[in-house]
């Protein structure tokens, strides 16, 4: 068919005529399972109608029948069963109590901050231990942001005559511990003690809380286990890990 | 956030005490705790000890004009764990042009990003870091 251009240009069209020579090959196979196909037709799955055959090919490689207008089958899991159909729950909630499981295992941290009566709440005063950066944070609670794996919670505290507030995430690794060191005497009547920056209502430093509350667990240590010890004994009680 | 005209308090022992914001050095909008900034000094600090400030001779007077690294913001520092950080107000330390500090002696707390941004300098000078 294009021998006459072909030797009039051995290599201008060389490109076309291989493009061709695949078009045809493919034509061809496309004839041979045309044939093929009418005899396998029971086999192909019944969801198949009749207007399927209208272009198929015989894929080498998988052996599966892809056409134009191609109804593959239900992707297989890995039991060998169809794939059951998406579930009704709450995806993100289901991957925040996955998350959650994951980084407490043993439920601490999510019981120092659930709605219940004996549960941290906004107004106490709080201990939280870093596992780096030093020394620890105390300061009144301000707010819990409850949100799944990002629950974290807001403390104000004076440094020095000047406020200071920090966000801390209750699920990370690096806070160590978050103790209660003074719980609000009547309970809070907002959520947000946002009210607690202004002058008026400001905590100032609670530090001579924090010193208290320390001196106060001194009290059940033994004499020989002062120091190292203490700090230890002292933990068990409340200290989340 | 740190800018232009921004007030802040110098909480080093160089003799100012309210400097205001001139120019945030490097291409930024806004300065945050570690950053460097040029400021002008609007006041001097005269209390107190007025007659052992003046014989020591305030390094700085009201209208210099001097560099200064933030070390507290208003506005909330996220860190790299999640956790932020608020301070009830802005404060710089004044530096010299080659970042060392022109005080002796910084009295309050700075906030732990001035080691991530190398001013090791000013970290051991402060009483107290949060």
């Amino acid at each position: 068919m294009n021998v006459a251009p072909l030797a009039r240009r051995p290599l201008g069209c060389l490109k076309t005529t291989l493009r061709q020579a695949r078009q045809h090959k493919i034509f061809s196979r496309s004839m041979a399972t045309e044939v093929q196909a009418t005899t396998s037709t029971p086999k192909s799955p019944p969801s198949q109608g009749p207007d399927q055959n209208f272009y198929r090919l015989v894929d080498k490689k998988t052996k599966s029948v892809r056409s134009a207008f191609a109804l593959y089958p239900q992707p297989l899991a890995a039991a060998g069963k169809p794939l059951s159909p998406p579930s009704t729950t709450n995806p993100v909630a289901a991957l925040h109590e996955f998350q959650i499981k994951k980084l407490d295992p043993t439920g601490a941290r999510t019981a120092l901050f659930a709605r219940t009566r004996e549960a941290a709440k906004v107004g106490d005063i709080l201990l939280v231990t870093h596992r780096r950066g030093g020394e620890p944070f105390a300061g009144v609670c301000l707010s819990i942001r409850r949100a799944g794996i990002d629950t974290a919670v807001l403390l104000r505290n004076h440094i020095g005559k000047v406020g200071v507030e920090m966000w801390f995430k209750v699920y990370n690794r690096n806070v160590a511990g978050i103790e209660i060191v003074k719980r609000r005497l009547k309970r809070a009547r907002r959520a947000r003690l946002t009210y607690m920056r202004k002058p008026k209502h400001d905590m100032g430093s609670v530090a001579e809380f924090v010193s208290a509350w320390r001196k106060s667990r001194r009290v059940f240590q033994t004499k020989g286990a002062k120091g190292k010890a203490g700090a230890a004994a002292g933990a068990g009680g409340k200290k989340k890990k | 956030m740190i800018q232009l005209k921004s007030m802040l308090n110098c909480i080093d022992n160089s003799g100012a005490a309210i400097v205001e914001c001139a120019m945030v050095i490097g291409q930024k909008r806004h300065a945050s705790i570690g950053d460097r900034i040029v400021v002008v000094v609007q006041k001097q600090r005269d209390a107190g000890a007025a007659g052992m400030a003046a014989a020591s001779g305030a390094k700085v007077k009201r209208g210099d004009i001097r560099h200064a690294v933030v070390v507290r913001t208003k506005q909330k520092v996220t860190r790299r764990d999640g956790s932020c950080i608020k301070f009830d107000d802005n404060a710089c330390v004044l530096i010299n042009k080659s970042g060392d500090p022109i005080g002796s002696r910084i009295n309050g707390v700075v906030g732990m990003e001035l080691r991530k941004k190398k001013w090791s300098r000013i970290l051991s000078m402060a009483p107290s870091q949060a």
